[in-house]
């Protein structure tokens, strides 16, 4: 019998350089503050020993283009490699020198997706899909020199309309939970991104948070209140900058009703940092 | 509106390097064969990101190709 024996989420442009070109001393200040948070959560997350690692994160059109846009896919197969870019700019860049491949657990990738289409969910399925900073940048954040147990990225489409909604991605993750539960493996499983930014994903409004909206949402997680999260609404979401809180309902179905707690939280001009793990008895 | 139009091109600038080089040589040459309206193509002759993004340009492409990124 198989459990989830860890649950975080976290923003995933972990790099001190870009949030001090952004934002300055501050920037780079608060990002290592983050990024010290989400390390401990990873020496948690270690200590639990997982089978594998469920990581639920957006692509930012690395992966896929505009040949095909899945709302969600299930990346199979046996090992992932980093996106590669050349020259990379912004939020590309701090993939430079992290690792360019990591093992998958097959098995695992396989039975969220063969029981997800069994059980009405019209999920994608992709070999060869890179993985962006999304993916990578929490992973290694985690995890430093040891090991990254072997992983299942799953992609959500939280940017390019029309995107899944909230209900869905949070009645997918009850389905991971459900496979968990019925498998042999203990996993841990994380969502990335966020919390709000780039509202409306407007290039004059790149410097606008909503902390208002940020801090109803925590609110909700804190207090395991998961129906108004789940009727979020994608007009909601675009005007607030929060695209990326879909992946963090995938993972509150697969946690509900568990609640949150808030590890770091810091407000900056260009997003509002955070990193928050689930209590799972 | 043509945002697949648009979208392919800032995909293309950002993945491809030898388009990207031929684009900093030649823009309007670059584009020439491109599916994009007169006012998306100004845009990108002129490099004016803020109005690519405005007519539909995804704000992670419009931020991330290499020596064309608006910040």
């Amino acid at each position: 019998m198989g459990r989830i024996v860890f649950a975080g989420a976290m923003s995933h442009v972990l790099d001190p350089d870009y949030y001090d070109r952004a934002c300055g001393e501050l920037g780079r200040r608060s990002v290592l503050a983050a990024m010290a948070e989400i390390a401990r959560m990873g020496e948690r997350l270690s200590r639990k020993d997982p089978d594998a690692l469920i990581v639920v994160a957006d692509d930012h059109l690395n992966a896929f283009s505009f040949n095909c846009v899945p709302a969600l896919c299930v990346r199979i197969g046996r090992r992932v490699q980093r996106m590669t870019q050349d020259h990379a700019e912004a939020f590309d860049k701090v993939l430079d020198h992290m690792p360019t491949e990591y093992p998958l657990h097959e098995a695992l990738a396989n039975a969220i997706l063969e029981q997800g289409l069994a059980s009405g969910f019209d999920l994608a399925l992709s070999w060869e899909a890179p993985v962006d900073h999304a993916f990578l940048s929490p992973v290694n954040t985690m995890h430093g020199p040891r090991p990254i147990p072997p992983l299942v990225p799953i992609f959500v489409n939280a940017f390019v309309a029309p995107q899944p909604t909230a209900r869905r991605c949070f009645a997918f993750g009850q389905h991971i939970a459900r496979v968990v539960a019925t498998s042999p493996w203990n996993v841990g499983i994380i969502a990335t991104g966020g919390l709000s930014h780039f509202p409306e994903l407007s290039l004059p409004r790149v410097g606008e948070t909503d902390t208002v909206f940020d801090r109803k949402l925590i609110h909700w997680m804190e207090t395991g209140e998961h129906a108004p999260l789940q009727a979020l609404t994608a007009d909601e979401l675009h005007k607030t900058g929060s695209h990326e809180f879909l992946n963090w309902m995938v993972l509150l179905g697969a946690v509900t009703p568990a609640r949150a707690d808030v590890r770091y939280f810091g407000e900056l001009p260009r997003i509002n940092l955070a990193a928050v793990e689930w209590g799972l008895g | 509106m043509s945002r697949y139009g648009v979208n392919s091109v800032l995909y293309r600038l950002k993945k491809d390097p030898d388009f990207r080089a031929r684009f900093t040589e030649d823009a309007a040459g670059t584009l020439a064969g491109a599916d994009l309206t007169d006012a998306e193509r100004a845009a990108f002759v002129a490099r004016d990101m803020r109005t690519i993004n405005e007519l539909g340009g995804y704000l992670h492409l419009v931020m991330s190709i290499p020596g064309l990124a608006g910040h």
